[in-house]
C-alpha cells in the first residue's frame, strides 16, 4: 500500500498546526506593533512609532516566511484571523513592555515547536526553525534595551524625549 | 464485435474497519474510498485531510450534554468536496472512530514504508 501522505507532505500533521499556530501569532504581533506604531505617533514619539513600524513589517516578513514554508512542504497554511489587538496604551513604557512580553511569547513558541520537531525527529523543521532562533535572539536584545533605556535615562524632564530619540539606535551586531 | 464485459480494476487494499465502515486506499487513484453511512464516496489526499479535520472538530460532548430540543443532526460538509455527510450523533462517534482507526493505519503503513523501504540499505 502507497504511503500517500507522506508523498504528498513533508510535515505531520501536529508539526502543520503548530506552524499555522505560529502564523496566526507572528500576524498577531505584526498588528499589535502597528498599533504601537500608532499610539507612539499620536503622542509624540515619532522616532519609536518609525521603530515599531519597522518592527511590524519584520513580524510579517516572518508571518511570509512559515507561510511559504508550510506550502513548500505541501501543508494547508492557514490565512489567519487577528482580532483583539490593544490600541491604547496607559504610558509610554508600557509600549516597550508589551513589546518586550510579545518577543518573549514568540521565543517561547518556537521554542515549544522545536521541542515537538525533536520528538518526531523532524529535523527539517528544525533546520528551518534556527533561522528564526537567531533572529529572535535579535528582536528580544532590542525590546530589552529599550525598555532599560527607561531606566538608564530615567522618564523625569525631558527623559522620555531622549528615551524617543535613542529607541532607533538600537542594534544588535553580534555575530556569536 | 464480441460484446466483452470487463470487470472493472479493482485496486482496493482495505486500509481499517469497524462494524460500522470501512476505509479503502486505492494506489492506483493516489485516494481513498470511505464506505459509510450507506455510500462509497472518493476522497483525495486534500479532502481527506479536512473530512478529518472537520469531524474532528465536532464537539461530541457539548452535543451530548446539549438540552436543545433540535435534532442532534450535524452536518458534515466540506468544501470542494463531492461529498457531504448529514450525521446523528451515533453515527458522529462511529465516524470518528473509523477516522481515527483509519489514521493510525496510515501512520502505521508510513513506519512501514521507513522501515522496509527507506532506510534499508
Amino acid at each position: 500500500m502507497k504511503d500517500i501522505i507522506r508523498v504528498k507532505c513533508l510535515l505531520s500533521t501536529e508539526v502543520e498546526a503548530l506552524l499555522n499556530q505560529q502564523i496566526k501569532k507572528e500576524a498577531q504581533s505584526s498588528s499589535a506593533y502597528l498599533a504601537m506604531a500608532s499610539w507612539c505617533n499620536q503622542n509624540g514619539y515619532d522616532f519609536s512609532s518609525d521603530y515599531f513600524f519597522l518592527q511590524a513589517e519584520e513580524e510579517r516578513m516572518h508571518q511570509m516566511k512559515i507561510y511559504k514554508y508550510v506550502l513548500d512542504m505541501g501543508g494547508s497554511a492557514i490565512s489567519p484571523e487577528v482580532t483583539n489587538i490593544k490600541i491604547e496604551y496607559n504610558s509610554f513604557k508600557e509600549v516597550f513592555e508589551e513589546a518586550l512580553d510579545q518577543e518573549i511569547s514568540v521565543t517561547q513558541s518556537l521554542k515549544n515547536i522545536a521541542a515537538n520537531c525533536y520528538k518526531e525527529q523532524d529535523f527539517v523543521t528544525i533546520e528551518f526553525l534556527n533561522w528564526f532562533f537567531k533572529e529572535q535572539r535579535e528582536e528580544e536584545y532590542k525590546a530589552r534595551r529599550a525598555l532599560e533605556l527607561f531606566e538608564v535615562i530615567g522618564e523625569e524632564g525631558t527623559g522620555r524625549w531622549q528615551i524617543d530619540k535613542n529607541v532607533g539606535k538600537i542594534v544588535y551586531n553580534s555575530e556569536a | 464485435m464480441q460484446n466483452i464485459a470487463t470487470a472493472p480494476l479493482v485496486d482496493f487494499v482495505e486500509v481499517f474497519q469497524t462494524v460500522n465502515g470501512a476505509v479503502f486506499q486505492s494506489d492506483r487513484e493516489n485516494c481513498w474510498y470511505v464506505d459509510f453511512a450507506g455510500k462509497m464516496a472518493r476522497f483525495d489526499y486534500r479532502c481527506m485531510m479536512k473530512l478529518r479535520k472537520a469531524v474532528y472538530h465536532i464537539d461530541i460532548e457539548a452535543l451530548l450534554l446539549s438540552s436543545e430540543l433540535t435534532p442532534d443532526l450535524e452536518i458534515v460538509f466540506i468544501c470542494a468536496c463531492d461529498h457531504c455527510y448529514v450525521l446523528t450523533l451515533l453515527e458522529i462517534i462511529a465516524f470518528k472512530e473509523l477516522l481515527e482507526g483509519t489514521f493510525v493505519m496510515l501512520e502505521l503503513n508510513r513506519i512501514l514504508h521507513d522501515r522496509v523501504y527507506r532506510l534499508s540499505a
